[in-house]
């Protein structure tokens, strides 16, 4: 039986999961059918990643071998690197379907199941050309994610199918270089200096929100639906984080694309009023952070990528299901129209707080034992500037998702609004989540540290083995976080601190949605006149030619007319020479 | 007597405190979790809030002399992250202003509606 379950990915476990959900009818019953799908298939997904893995000897796990065209291709490689991708987009899976049990919608129910395999299909995809497949896969089904926002997130679905296309293209044209050159496509380090590198590094840093090619981050996530938030902010872009680290681990370019990262999302997320565009934002700021280590690339670095990338999922996703909660009740997520809402909805606000505190990286919260690995890993291999501005970075996310979420929220002034606390299953999900942000936190015997560390992908011992819990670095994260909410509070009380103001906040994306759009149009218009124009003058030239050839061949034309046997003669010799010169020179 | 009845009367004030007409539609309204926290919502409270970060940031400072980092940076001192913090923070939000005036504009400068995206909710089971 295990050898039958572990002839294939968990993915299709998925994927044919979603496929059956959308053909369930959308009855009482059906309905139920398709929550239990939504909860049990990513379910059933993480106990067989489990069982295979764990019920073998070797490191790495190879199944799944198709034959392809002449290629073989390997679904499923289960390796120290890809299991903890794995069994977090599945768990994430789980919490997704939990938080979206109210919500009777048949689309995001199949769009998120197929989404959430081709997540997992692709962290276990073996070569390029099935990553390239779940790639795809993962573009098509989670536009209807975003279009499930309404008719309004129609034009942000399609900029956003618009770059994930062109990232499988980019992806496609470096795999088939990269084969053709090495002979191989397997999925291991590429390299930017391999065939097709470059391209492969530009379609992962697409996925990856890498800067200027970032915006389609910020543009359709707030877009969704409530639910569909949660789902989008888990899974395409920590893929490109992990296929970053398997490819390019190491590649320095990165180091500095991920310190930029982490810089300039801050003054933007300080500029916005939607609180999921804020939140859109500080995903990019984390990104940067991941990234900067898979640049890095020591061992310390990658084990802080992936333990990063752990907490992100679990306090990104709990600080959207905070404000998709508010949104659900409350019909807004602006900061401008929120305040005071602790008094109507305070479980959902202490969840918030939560998330709020790992992603500050507070001690004995999520983003303290992972957030610290990278940053020590920069400073250990001599990245001062980097180190500096890692540290500006960190300071910047407390103004953003630590402090401006929650408080314009929750807190600030009392926006009048009385609602009802979020459904149950959105604080179950958030109820788990938050757990999970302060048990992976904890050290000790009982404390879930041992297990988020025990999952890394490069195991280290003895002196090496990293420990967070040491007394400066616990009192200097204190002293970052306690000035950074005295800056907060001290802004606030001068009332230097900017109010939330509704408005437009101009990014790179202005170059295609504004100047692109306009200088489009601009050709299209001048091409629409001169297309007029062209037409004209073909039209005055070919009567022209008309004109002039009725003059010569009609009856009564110039050839009609009587002439000397000599210009005859002349003429035809002249047509014959023409025929002669182009018989023989073409 | 007089003086006894007096001190009952002030300690079951003390428990029962006499609520404003605000006060008591404020608790009405609230979800009965957020009771006991309502003083959270308070100008006073809201106004002294800056003294709970301004300790803690006295305190880590002083702390810091005593368990300095280990491998230090070369800008590293006793209480550096609480400098580097407190300027980079304020840098950040203060760079809002001049950045506001560049960077926005109107809600639909792009034509296209608001982004809560809400609509494409299904309905509640």
């Amino acid at each position: 039986m295990l050898e039958l379950l572990a002839s294939f990915s968990p993915a299709f476990i998925l994927i044919a999961a979603g496929v059956l959900a959308g053909f369930i009818p959308t009855s009482k019953p059906g309905t139920f059918i398709s929550k239990v799908l939504m909860i049990g298939a990513p379910a059933l997904a993480l106990v067989l990643i489990n069982v295979i893995y764990y019920g073998q000897t070797e490191n790495t796990y190879l199944g799944g071998q198709i034959s392809f065209a002449g290629i073989e291709l390997t679904t499923l490689r289960i390796d120290s690197l890809s299991i903890i991708w794995g069994y977090i987009f599945c768990f994430a899976g789980i919490l997704n379907g939990i938080y979206g049990l109210h919500e009777k919608c048949k689309i995001t129910d199949t769009s998120a199941l197929i989404y959430t395999g081709a997540g997992v299909g692709a962290v276990f995809a073996g070569d390029l050309i099935t990553l390239f497949m779940f790639w795809e896969l993962l573009a098509l089904s989670s536009v209807f994610i975003v279009w499930r926002g309404g008719p309004k997130s129609y034009p942000a679905g399609m900029r956003y199918l618009a770059m994930h296309i062109l990232s499988g293209v980019l992806l496609l044209a470096g795999l088939v270089i990269y084969g053709r050159a090495t002979g191989s496509y397997a999925f291991n380090n590429i390299g930017i200096d391999a065939p097709g590198g470059w391209l492969m590094l530009l379609a992962f840093g697409i996925k990856a929100g890498f800067p200027f090619l970032h915006n389609w981050i910020q543009d359709s996530y707030p877009r969704s639906s409530v639910t569909g938030t949660v789902i989008l902010s888990v899974f395409t872009t920590k893929l490109a984080i992990y296929a970053l680290a398997r490819g390019f681990a190491g590649t320095e370019m990165l180091i500095y694309i991920g310190a930029v990262m982490t810089v300039f999302p801050i003054f933007f997320a300080v500029l916005e009023n939607d609180l999921r565009k804020v939140l859109s934002y500080s995903l990019n700021n984390q990104l940067g952070f991941m990234v900067v280590g898979i640049g890095i690339g020591s061992q310390l670095a990658l084990n802080g990528v992936a333990a990063h990338m752990v907490s992100h999922i679990l306090y990104k996703s709990l600080l959207f299901m905070s404000i998709g909660a508010v949104l659900h009740r409350v019909g807004t997520a602006k900061a401008s129209e929120l305040g005071g809402l602790f008094r109507s909805m305070p479980y959902t606000a202490v969840f918030c707080m939560i998330g709020a505190a790992a992603i500050s990286a507070v001690p004995l919260f999520a983003g303290f034992v992972s957030k610290a690995m990278i940053i020590t890993a920069v400073f250990e291999n001599g990245h001062l500037v980097v180190y500096a501005m890692l540290l500006f970075a960190s300071a910047g996310v407390l103004e953003h998702s630590g402090i401006k979420v929650p408080y314009f929220t929750f807190f600030a002034h009392d926006s009048g609004k009385r609602v009802k606390e979020a459904p149950w299953n959105m604080l179950t999900a958030m109820g788990i989540t938050a757990f999970l942000c302060i048990y992976l936190a904890i050290p000790g015997t009982y404390g879930g540290m041992q297990y988020l560390y025990g999952l890394l992908p490069n195991e280290v011992a003895g002196a090496a083995k990293y420990n967070p819990y040491t007394d400066y670095h616990v009192i200097f994260q204190m002293q970052l976080i306690m000035a950074a909410v005295f800056a907060f509070a001290l802004l606030k009380r001068l009332g230097l601190y900017p109010p939330e103001r509704r408005a437009e906040i101009l990014d790179f994306d202005w170059t295609y949605r504004r100047l692109g759009l306009s200088l489009l149009k601009w050709g299209s218009a001048i091409w629409t006149r001169l297309g007029a124009v062209i037409i004209f003058v073909l039209r005055g030239m070919f009567a022209n030619i008309g004109k002039r050839l009725y003059q010569v061949f009609s009856p009564a034309g110039a050839l009609s007319e009587e002439a000397p046997t000599g210009i005859a003669v002349v003429l035809i010799a002249g047509m014959l020479s023409a025929a002669l010169f182009i018989v023989y020179f073409l | 007597m007089t003086d006894s009845k007096n001190s009952s009367k002030r300690n079951s004030s003390k428990r029962n405190p006499v609520l404003s007409p605000r006060e008591i539609v404020e608790r009405a309204e609230a979800h009965p979790a957020a009771v006991p926290f309502l003083w959270l919502g308070s100008k006073k409270t809201q106004r002294n809030f800056i003294y709970i970060p301004l300790v803690g940031m006295i305190v880590f400072s002083i702390l810091g002399f005593f368990y300095p980092v280990s491998k230090p940076a070369p800008w590293d001192f006793g209480f550096s992250y609480t400098v580097i913090a407190f300027f980079s923070y304020s840098f950040v939000v203060l760079s809002a202003w001049p950045l506001f005036r560049l960077l926005s504009r109107p809600e639909n400068y792009y034509g296209e509606d608001d982004v809560d995206g809400k609509d494409g909710e299904g309905e509640d089971a």
